[in-house]
């Protein structure tokens, strides 16, 4: 057997690689992947694969976010889609009714949708499992029908037309990745710093975080508060890219989407959810053509990953890569 | 110089009184055994003291500053640390993180978290097991690993809810080390066991209750030998 | 109380009445595995497809089709419980933290899963049932009222008095009770807890489909009708107690009202948001719901 590690010089230093190295391998796949699609660009310049991508990138930050709150927090929220529909009618309606210039009004979409979810999180505090996706899911069904009802404001279903931010979609393509990359990096230093130990405790068990002297309700309420304004700067980069506010963002088939992605690419890892956002959404475009049965198929896949792959496809990588370093 | 000091406590779930005007103090440096039958709200006065239950009426005294109805994490950076009997780990989270939430938790910096965490381990023999996660360790590992989490930060008191309960032996011995070695460098405890030869063995002074109330608080020679103490344990109102 | 007001009170208890056809088995499912189903709207769906393509593809009359389809909504019940419910209960202890997130995935992503595929088998296109009878109009005083909706509001009587009746007194209805309060220990009594549950998710498929199918004339089934309702029965089993049947049937009977009399006096298009508002307030403020015991953590 090996001697005390407390004893061996080395000991402190792999230690502390090894308890953080999870984290940092995710974020090291993660940055690869990121490059990758950087490079895309140079050989795709078809403006609707573009636009596919760009959207993947939407998803991903949507993903993101919500595996923040859900994979690392453990609060089960289904009003993602809202945090996104929040941040693009705010920037929309100052935008639209105050010629505020888009950029000033991403800030205070991240502001309001952080707002929102700081009020959101902390009413719902004391609420787990069952309970607290009822309460969100209302909570996002009353935001639409808010948003959708309000004709004389939103002008409903109808939509909102709002200013556009570049001309170019490549341009476009590489202020989302650089959105993306941002949040990617922010996350990280999060994980790793006391935060990501004390929210992964409060996910495995609340009780046991307070006892250790853990301030549950200031970060509960701060990844929900987070996990909001990352999904409301989404939100409102997306309104800018497609010129075009509707309620639709905020439907629960988006957050369907969104859960989609997080659960196939696996819960509780960094890189997982954003590498299955684009897996998902970019297939799905290209499977739209040969039948259109995407949504089926990906909806089929969650429940089965969900049932026997509950790492995702992040959690069967790591099976495979250690099966191959040890053969 | 007297560390906790309980006045009159008494808590009711509807009709039931769970703890009754109970009054007891706690000097720095004691070990005392908290006894009695099931039932007989010892793990309502644990909840009570840790936070995660309000008194209906009475005191609590820390350090001489009244810390009744404070939330748990709030104890905890006063120093009381709480073992439960059915034992909380974070699952999915590896040892060494385990320790790690309750260190930075209260105030350690990370490299300070990390030097005791380590010590902890080697102490408590769980290096082998260091990069699990807690989810799968054995139960008696658990309990080890929920000792270290108690004690990252050396507390003012701390409160184990039957720590020996369901343990194989040879965790047991280790746990009773732990606990003999914290006591003999002035560590405070309140034990709250059935296991009567570990209390006889470690606590010089127990408090036994009954039906919510204090019966006896003596050495742990004479509670033992009380005639209430067998009446408590054998009498009708335990079963 | 005017007419109108009489009018209201009857449409909205008769729509309370499908409404309890829904809640009684979510609430069931939430007794006995304490997870909220959220794939049941989809059951009320494909109730409403199975009624109305056996009637109109097939040519079988409506009364052999109609509980045909509370067949079919059974068998998805089961099929569902089979395949996906069992980690909830069947020793898979190291997911003891991940109970409720797995049961909200699962549910969800059937939910998606079922949605489309109807949407690609069946079409997107809106289907209307047929009607169980084809008088249109009946006045009774001042109540106005289709044959259908009033002959299917009989029905769903005789359905949840069936059912209440069944749940009280049946062997199994007492057993399913006792697993509700007490899983551990009912199974200690020798109480086949698996069966239990799929009894239970059988009946609520089978009442939810049943719903679906009785309403199919009315709401012109496409994939993703089952939504509305089945966010209407998770309000209903929070303001009825999560697990209580009795609750669930005061409870939609009462939402029923709210509804009819808000969209009329208070604001058509926020009709639904009524409901959504009630829900959220009641979960924050009293999650044991209207008659449900306050329950203590330990």
């Amino acid at each position: 057997m090996a001697p005390s590690s407390a004893t061996s010089p080395a000991g402190n230093r792999s230690g502390a690689q090894l308890s953080n190295t999870k984290t940092t391998v995710e974020f090291r796949a993660a940055l690869v992947a990121m490059a990758i699609v950087a490079l895309i660009p140079l050989g795709v310049s078809n403006p609707y694969w573009l636009g596919v991508l760009i959207v993947s990138m939407y998803f991903a930050i949507l993903a993101g976010a919500w595996n923040l709150l859900a994979g690392y927090t453990g609060q089960f929220s289904l009003a993602p889609a809202t945090f996104a529909m929040i941040g693009a009618y705010t920037t929309g309606l100052l935008n639209h009714y105050f010629g505020v210039p888009p950029l000033l009004g991403i800030v205070a979409a991240v502001v309001v949708s952080g707002l929102v979810g700081l009020l959101l999180g902390r009413a719902v505090l004391r609420l787990v499992g069952p309970y607290l996706a009822l309460t969100t899911l209302s909570f996002a069904e009353i935001m639409r029908l808010v948003a959708s009802n309000s004709i004389d404001i939103t002008r409903g279903d109808l939509g909102l037309g709002v200013a556009g931010l570049l001309d170019s979609r490549v341009g476009w393509y590489y202020l989302f990745l650089g959105a993306l990359v941002a949040l990617l990096v922010l996350f990280y230093m999060l994980l790793r710093s006391k935060a990501g130990l004390f929210l992964q405790a409060i996910r495995d068990d609340e009780v046991a975080a307070r006892r250790a002297g853990v301030n549950v309700v200031f970060w509960k309420t701060a990844a929900f508060a987070i996990s909001a304004a990352a999904s409301g700067f989404a939100g409102a980069l997306y309104a800018h890219f497609a010129e075009l506010v509707t309620p639709e963002l905020g439907l629960i088939g988006q957050t369907g989407l969104i859960v989609s992605m997080t659960v196939i690419g696996g819960m509780g890892t960094l890189a997982g959810p954003l590498v299955a956002a684009f897996l998902v959404y970019v297939l799905s475009e290209w499977l739209r053509d040969v039948g259109g049965y995407q949504l089926v198929v990906f909806a089929a896949l969650v429940v089965i990953f969900a049932r026997f792959f509950r790492e995702g496809l992040w959690g069967l990588a790591r099976a495979a890569v250690q099966r191959w370093g040890r053969a | 110089m007297t560390l906790l000091s309980v006045r009159g406590v008494t808590k009711r779930f509807g009709g039931l009184t769970a703890v009754n005007d109970v009054s007891f103090d706690v000097a720095a440096g004691e070990l005392v055994g908290l006894i009695g039958p099931n039932g007989s709200g010892k793990t309502t006065l644990l909840n009570i003291l840790s936070g995660l239950a309000d008194p209906d009426s009475g005191e609590i005294l820390l350090d001489n500053v009244p810390c009744q109805g404070l939330t748990p994490e709030r104890l905890a950076h006063r120093g009381v640390m709480r073992m439960f009997q059915l034992t909380r780990v974070f699952r999915r989270m590896n040892v060494i993180d385990n320790l790690l939430v309750a260190g930075r938790a209260l105030g350690l910096g990370a490299d300070e978290a990390l030097t005791r965490a380590n010590a902890l381990i080697s102490e408590l023999r769980l290096d082998v097991i260091r990069h699990l996660d807690a989810g799968q360790l054995s139960g008696g590992q658990m309990k080890l690993l929920e000792f270290g989490v108690c004690f990252m930060v050396p507390p003012r008191i701390a409160l184990l809810d039957e720590p020996f309960a369901a343990v194989h032996p040879t965790m047991k011995e280790i746990m009773g080390d732990f606990i003999r070695s914290r006591h003999e460098k002035g560590q405070t405890f309140i034990l709250v066991s059935h296991d009567m030869p570990v209390v006889v063995e470690l606590c010089p002074r127990a408090v036994c209750m009954n039906a919510g109330a204090v019966v006896i608080d003596a050495t742990t020679r004479e509670v033992l030998n009380d005639p209430r103490v067998i009446e408590a344990y054998l009498g009708g109102q335990a079963a | 109380m005017s007419g109108i007001d009489v009018d209201l009170a009857v449409n909205g208890l008769i729509t309370g009445l499908f409404y309890a056809l829904m809640a009684i088995g979510l609430s069931l499912i939430f007794g006995i595995l304490k997870i909220v189903n959220f794939a049941h709207g989809e059951f009320y769906m494909v109730g409403a497809y199975a009624y109305t393509l056996i009637a109109l593809a097939l040519g079988v009359p409506v009364w052999i089709a109609l509980p045909l389809a509370f067949v079919v909504g059974a068998l998805l019940g089961w099929l569902t419980e089979r395949t996906l419910m069992r980690p909830l209960y069947a020793g898979y202890t190291s997911w003891g933290l991940m109970r409720d997130e797995y049961a909200v995935i699962v549910t969800f992503g059937l939910s998606l899963f079922l949605i489309n595929l109807v949407d690609k088998v069946v079409g997107p296109y809106a289907y209307r049932g047929p009607p169980l009878v084809e008088t249109s109009r009946v006045v009774l005083g001042p109540v106005l009222i289709s044959g259908h909706r009033l002959l299917a509001a009989g029905i769903a009587i005789a359905v949840i008095a069936v059912t209440a009746a069944l749940i009280k007194w049946s062997f199994w209805g007492q057993q399913i009770r006792a697993v509700s309060q007490n899983r551990l220990g009912a199974s200690l009594a020798g109480i086949d807890t698996a069966k239990a549950s799929v009894i239970v998710f059988m009946l609520s498929g089978g009442l939810a489909a049943f719903a679906g199918a009785l309403l199919s004339p009315v709401i012109n089934a496409s994939p993703d009708v089952g939504i509305f309702p089945a966010i209407k029965s998770y309000i209903i089993v929070v303001l009825g107690g999560m697990g209580s049947v009795p609750g669930a049937i005061i409870a939609s009977l009462f939402l029923g009202v709210i509804e009819s009399f808000g969209a009329v006096y208070i604001s058509f298009q926020y009709r639904d948001a009524f409901g959504l508002i009630l829900l959220m307030l009641f979960l924050l403020f009293r999650p044991q719901g209207l008659f449900g015991e306050k329950g203590r953590e330990v």
